[in-house]
């Protein structure tokens, strides 16, 4: 075992004219919560596919729990659990039935594993009911009860939090995290929302046009995110004037004064003060820090 | 193979769940049926005349009303109906995968993909079957009910060979059914090719090539256009084998090395 979950060797993925995946470079350490960003048509679903044998690579290889995947292979699967782009499910069978079809065909002969996991995604009230009529909330628990179901040591997420209530995208971040702590496994998450993976991540993989334009652990990451100071004020002008006589240079954007200096993010409370001394106290005093579109343009220079 | 009875249950829980059994059954129910109204109207030609072009279109398609004539249209009607609504069958048990956007939580499991696409294939085969016994059956108590004559054990035995015969070679003919709603993913492009099949297969039995073509043998045999000796021989059987083989073969061969995108 080389100690990687998953590992990918150059991976490209052409579909006709199109370069969804160029020379993807993945290494995914056992334990660790992969969180892989990238925006709307980045090359994060494909990626995924590639790595659970869906998909072919145009080029390069991918390994995954030790194993190279090739569509001629068996594959690891026992050990791995996916939910890959919108949750489905058989509308006409239960949540139930569902998941009995996914403890069948994963071979799992431990009957109660399908009752564990139901009560385990707070599914239990609606165990008997019909897939079809689920809320698309419930849906996605009901496609991570289903990666979840046996107890794999790799589980694969795309876009897990879509459609989630705020309570339920907590609720599972603390799932995935508890089941990477105590009992190490390993999460492989994608998502387009800074915020959803952040939380969660030790580790971060950016993708840009099929391009993997940076790896880096979770915290480099937080520190790399250009900060800055929001104040909104009545006095627009002798707010401008007052910081401009601190030292700071302020610019206006969208009627809010935004601050990039250090020192101002570190002490937004001498701000204030300053603010409070020239007679225009702030309405509103924030430290924001970029999103994920904005720390793209800045890495990729697509910025206008 | 690697977990076939589990996608076995799998697949037959999906079909058990379903209410497309309910309605192929109601709609396979209507072939005995109507034939029981021909053999009805075909009995009292007075009151067949009554009722108009029913009573022409039922002179046309039948003759007399009696046990080998009932068998007859039987047969016809399972080998042209089957046609048809097997292969909506065949259309939804692949197909539905892809509609329900539920084919990619097939793809990566213990379970190979292989025992996954047998199970289908082995779900559709009992099922194309059992519909083609219970129209049978029905049929016979049909016939029975409106009390037609020339009945005869032997009889019973071409009658049914007939039917289920043809039904058999139709079942055959369903893996490219299933191909092609792997390949379309979903349900239209399959039943498209239905269509096409039943139209090729009438312009191949007219030009004298139906013998030739696998998708006219199950009607040629039923005795839709003649007696059978004279319309198929060993090699229309040994072309229906073969085209059901190749298509089996590239189902399993589309479901291993295709990209699956949904």
């Amino acid at each position: 075992m080389s100690g990687l979950a998953i590992e990918t060797n150059q991976l490209t993925k052409r579909f006709g004219d199109v370069l969804a995946v160029v020379n993807v470079n993945l290494c995914v350490k056992q334990g660790e919560i992969y969180g892989f960003l990238g925006l709307n048509g980045a090359g994060k679903t494909t990626t995924i596919r590639a790595l659970l044998g869906m998909i072919r690579p145009s080029s390069g290889d991918v390994k995954v729990l030790g194993e190279y995947i090739d569509p001629n292979g068996r594959g690891p699967w026992g050990r791995v659990g996916y939910m890959v782009e919108s949750p489905s499910a058989y509308p006409e069978l239960t949540v139930h039935e569902n998941l009995e079809i996914a403890r069948r065909l994963h071979g799992i002969s431990n009957k109660g594993a399908t009752s564990h996991v139901i009560e385990r995604l707070a599914l239990s009230s609606y165990a008997h009911r019909k897939a079809g009529t689920l809320s698309t909330g419930n849906l996605q628990r009901l496609g991570l009860a289903r990666a979840l179901l046996h107890q794999p040591e790799l589980i694969i997420l795309d876009e897990p939090a879509n459609g989630l209530d705020p309570a339920g995208v907590v609720e599972i971040r603390e799932l995935l995290a508890s089941l990477a702590q105590d009992k190490g496994v390993t999460i492989f998450i994608s998502s387009h929302i800074l915020t959803e993976v952040d939380r969660l991540a030790t580790r971060i993989g950016i993708i840009h046009k099929g391009r993997l334009i940076q790896e880096l652990d979770a915290e480099k990451f937080e520190k790399r995110r250009a900060k800055r100071l929001a104040i909104k004020t009545r006095n627009l002008e002798a707010a401008l004037v007052c910081l401009r006589s601190a030292g700071y240079k302020p610019v206006v954007q969208e009627g809010i004064l935004l601050v990039d200096n250090e020192h101002a993010i570190e002490h937004p409370d001498e701000i204030a003060e300053i603010l409070v001394n020239a007679g225009t106290p702030p309405m509103r005093l924030t430290v924001e820090q970029q999103d994920l579109e904005e720390y793209f343009l800045q890495l990729t220079g697509d910025a206008k | 193979m690697n977990g076939f009875s589990s996608a076995l249950w799998a697949e037959a829980l999906k079909v058990r769940r379903s209410k497309v059994p309910i309605f192929t059954t109601l709609g396979f129910a209507l072939v005995p049926l109507i034939d029981g109204l021909f053999m009805i109207i075909l009995k009292d030609p007075e009151a067949a005349r009554s009722m108009g072009l029913i009573t022409t279109k039922a002179q046309l398609v039948a003759g007399v009303a009696d046990w080998p004539t009932f068998f007859s249209i039987l047969a016809q009607a399972v080998a042209v109906g089957g046609a048809i609504l097997f292969a909506i069958i065949t259309a939804w048990v692949f197909g539905r995968e892809f509609t329900d956007r539920t084919a990619k939580e097939l793809l990566a499991l213990p379970t190979s993909r292989e025992a996954i696409i047998a199970a289908k294939f082995v779900v559709i085969a009992i099922w194309t079957l059992a519909l083609s016994l219970f129209v049978f059956a029905l049929g016979l108590l049909v016939g029975t009910l409106v009390s037609i004559p020339g009945w005869s054990a032997p009889l019973l035995r071409t009658g049914f060979a007939d039917a289920i015969g043809s039904a058999l070679l139709t079942i055959g003919l369903l893996s490219f059914v299933a191909l092609l709603a792997s390949i379309g993913r979903g349900e239209l492009l399959p039943i498209g090719w239905t269509v096409f099949t039943v139209v090729l297969a009438q312009i191949a039995a007219i030009t004298g090539w139906g013998d030739w073509f696998p998708w006219a043998v199950p009607a040629l045999y039923s005795g839709a256009a003649g007696p059978r000796s004279e319309l198929v021989g060993l090699h229309s059987y040994l072309i229906v084998s073969i085209a059901s083989l190749v298509g089996i073969a590239a189902t399993f061969y589309w479901w291993r090395h295709a990209d699956q995108t949904r």
